[in-house]
């Protein structure tokens, strides 16, 4: 039997669900294997010596998940890094964008349904100031994307894992899977997503939106852009940006919105009505993204 | 003095663990439930463009992500104006359908049934869903299988199964065709049989554990839910509050929540704790949820799940046992099958008239930035666990200046922290505490069912703790955490 655990740091826990998802296939995948330590499913309180395979969702947010993380990387023969918090940190990261302060104030001291209060400091773990993707604090064997992967992808990989194979993983961005016609249009406005309503045959960048889809590893079959919404970037930078030291998601959208509209940079650039949660939304956190020469990410955090 | 620790709790969502103080004598002297875990969504969602709320919200929280999504949708309805056409009300209604079929049986069969499946005192090692797969595998099909159902209603519906996307500020981005109509028609109906098997095998459960029923987690409180007109409502309806009694204290709309909850904090817990504003705190302690909901209705509107209600309100009246919360999410469940069949039946619901959009463009960031037009928009929904508040207040391009959640679990956080003590206290003497022991003060909390995820949107960190290492030229080569 193969040992299986599952860890969760700071996340939501939509990863844990998506093995879930596996449904009747999970059965399956119980046949050969034997998950020793899942806070969600099982009662063992102690992560077990000899974990075959780990997965670990989440960011590392505060010193538990820092010392949880650490213990699971020494029990584990394979350590995977599961969903884009692991990854880039995810939509956690976003809490970057604000420095520590701001936040608690907002939280225990200056918020209309709180009486003002002291940030709690008993018994609960200490935090830390920024938020730290779990693939950046532990050694990782495999890196797995997605918010959450989907259950096709958990399929073709984790169960070829189990059964000693090497597992087949897709390479591709967002755009390959995405059935939208990309075409030069002569416009010279963006849209908010609250404005107008976009053309379902037409991808969403040739109509002035703004859709990651070009810039995004895309293991989800593009299901947003097929169900009438941009792609937000949750599967993590595209290998492309993640290989080439001068591409970044930043400018690969505002090239892309340039070359599709009759727009110069500039104006791309000055339309472009929110960074932080548009542009990077899935991958502030990230050390990878934040330490390209081209990254506007360093403009954006405060720490 | 010594101190027990039960960490972390599991079978529940998130992080959390039970302190438990002894005296010298054995005797329990204080307990408290603690939640260990925080974010930051209500800060960081300022400076974003209200309609992405939608999409970044949900991640607050993996297993109850749709009630997220359309607790904030609506909140952007609001802020814009905007009145969602009829088709897309019902489409998100049954989202939220697809939502609570799987949350519920997600909860009851693969995390709280274990304890009276297999026993409070059974191996801890066989005490979950693994071990209900070995001793009856045809339960575990059963719960895979109307999970899957809700998973399939919300990925229709939603585009996704998990972490949806489709609701948006005005409507929805997705009808739904005739021939996924079709098929999730299938699907619902069987989920409802499937259900009323599950309902088979549960319900003697609460009467062979009645012991377990009526001791453990005592705590009485004030209820709070939404209603429409006194009848079970997930997707809308004003807020009510009734008192242990039952009788009605309080019913008000979304956009008035200040009024009526204020949230305390308490030093040992990253989660604050709701009360009702107006009776202060402790003493307004209230609770929301399945048990909650059915006590401050006074009807269910479907067949099955209403002869459910009837025989429930026959034997417990105004039910205050926590344990009864499973028995009360068993019969929302049955509502939420036989409602999304309702649904799917409707004519309306493949219709293609899903959005109301805004008139003129909206006002540019630059503009906004001299204007004093502000915008604000609450929204609120009964999620699996209870209501969940989205209030959202933006300048005039529609930018997020402040956004505030108030999530289910919190508004149970004081009930858990009662019940963990109360329980300690009536149970635990001398210094052999057995395993099975300090699991029924878990059960006390698992039966909430409480999502820290969600309740742990909250904050970041404190004190630098980070040190980095730079080469000469200024490249980051190091980064320790200390």
């Amino acid at each position: 039997m193969v040992k299986i655990a599952l860890e969760w740091l700071a996340s939501c826990s939509g990863c844990e669900i998506s093995v879930l998802d596996l449904h009747e296939d999970l059965l399956k995948l119980l046949d050969n294997a034997e998950i020793v330590y899942a806070p969600v499913l099982v009662d063992t309180k102690e992560i077990p010596d000899d974990i075959d395979i780990a997965l670990v969702s989440g960011s590392v947010r505060n010193q538990e998940n820092k010392r949880r993380l650490g213990e699971l990387r020494e029990k584990s023969k394979i350590l995977i890094a599961y969903g884009t918090c692991a990854c880039y940190g995810g939509i956690t990261g976003m809490a970057d964008l604000y420095s520590p302060e701001e936040v608690t104030k907002r939280i225990y001291s200056d918020n209309p349904s709180t009486e003002p209060s002291e940030v709690p400091s008993e018994v609960v773990p200490e935090l830390l100031p920024i938020v730290h993707p779990a693939g950046e604090l532990a050694e990782i064997d495999y890196y797995l994307p997605g918010c959450p992967p989907k259950e096709g992808v958990v399929k073709d990989i984790l169960i070829p894992l189990i059964n000693g194979e090497k597992p087949n993983i897709p390479k591709k961005s967002v755009c390959a899977d995405c059935s939208r016609k990309m075409e030069h249009k002569e416009f010279n406005t963006l849209h908010r997503r609250v404005e107008g309503e976009p053309d379902p045959e037409k991808c969403f960048l040739s109509q002035g939106y703004v859709c990651l889809g070009s810039a995004t590893l895309g293991r989800c079959g593009a299901l947003c852009t097929r169900a009438g919404i941009p792609c937000h970037g949750c599967g993590g930078p595209s290998l492309d940006i993640l290989r080439e030291p001068n591409h970044d998601i930043y400018n690969c959208i505002i090239s892309r919105i340039t070359h599709l509209s009759k727009m110069p940079e500039k104006e791309v650039e000055k339309q472009m009505y929110d960074i932080g949660h548009l542009i990077y939304g899935f991958c502030i956190g990230s050390s990878i993204m934040e330490d390209k020469k081209v990254s506007l990410i360093p403009q954006l955090v405060k720490k | 003095m010594k101190q027990i620790e039960v960490n972390p709790v599991t079978r529940i969502e998130g992080h959390a663990k039970i302190t438990v103080q002894m005296d010298d004598d054995g005797n329990v002297s204080d307990a408290h439930f603690h939640v260990m875990e925080i974010r930051g969504f209500e800060k960081f969602l300022e400076g974003a463009a209200v309609e992405e709320a939608p999409r970044i919200t949900p991640r607050i929280c993996g297993i109850c992500q749709t009630a997220h999504h359309l607790s904030s949708a609506k909140a952007t309805d609001a802020v814009f104006g905007l009145e969602p056409p009829e088709t897309a009300k019902k489409l998100r209604e049954l989202m939220l359908m697809g939502q609570y079929i799987h949350s519920h049986s997600l909860h009851f069969y693969f995390l709280g049934a274990p304890d009276l499946v297999m026993g409070p005192d059974s191996d801890p090692a066989e005490r979950n869903v693994v071990g209900i797969i070995k001793k009856d595998p045809e339960l575990a099909k059963m719960a895979i299988k109307t999970r899957a159902v809700g998973q399939r209603i919300t990925a229709a519906v939603g585009g996704k199964p998990i972490h949806p996307v489709t609701a948006v500020p005005g409507g929805q981005s997705k009808a739904l065709s005739a021939e996924e109509r079709d098929e999730l028609l299938k699907d619902a109906r069987n989920a409802v049989e499937l259900i009323e098997n599950g309902l088979k095998i549960a319900k003697p459960l609460f009467e062979e554990y009645s012991d377990a029923v009526e001791s453990l987690g005592p705590v009485k409180t004030y209820f709070g839910g939404l209603t429409d007109s006194g009848k079970l409502s997930f997707y809308d309806g004003s807020m009510k509050i009734v008192d242990k009694d039952g009788s009605a204290v309080h019913e008000f709309e979304a956009a008035d929540y200040l009024d009526y909850i204020e949230e305390k904090v308490q030093p040992w817990s990253y989660l604050k704790f709701p009360y009702l504003k107006q009776v202060g705190f402790p003493d307004g302690n209230y609770r929301v949820g399945p048990l909650a909901r059915l006590n401050i209705v006074d009807s269910i509107p479907t067949e099955n799940a209403s002869a459910l209600y009837d025989e429930f309100k026959d034997k417990y009246g105004v039910a205050q046992n926590p344990l009864l919360y499973h028995y009360a999410r068993l019969i929302e469940l049955m509502y939420a099958g036989e409602r999304a069949v309702e649904l799917l039946e409707d004519q309306d619901i493949t219709g293609t008239d899903i959005i109301s959009t805004i008139n003129e463009p909206l006002m540019t960031r630059k503009d906004a930035e001299t204007s004093d037009v502000t915008m604000r928009g609450v929204g609120i929904i009964e999620a699996p666990r209870g209501s969940l508040i989205h209030d959202y207040q933006t300048d005039g391009a529609g930018i997020i200046q402040k956004a505030n959640l108030i999530v289910a679990t919190g508004q149970n956080n004081l009930s858990m922290d009662i019940g963990v003590r109360e329980t300690a206290k009536a149970m635990i003497h001398g210094d052999e505490i057995s395993e099975g022991l300090k699991n029924r003060l878990e059960m006390v909390i698992r039966a909430y069912d409480p999502c820290l995820s969600c309740a742990t949107h909250m904050l970041n960190g404190e004190s630098p703790l980070v040190v980095d290492l730079h080469d000469s030229n200024g490249k980051l080569f190091k980064r320790e955490i200390i």
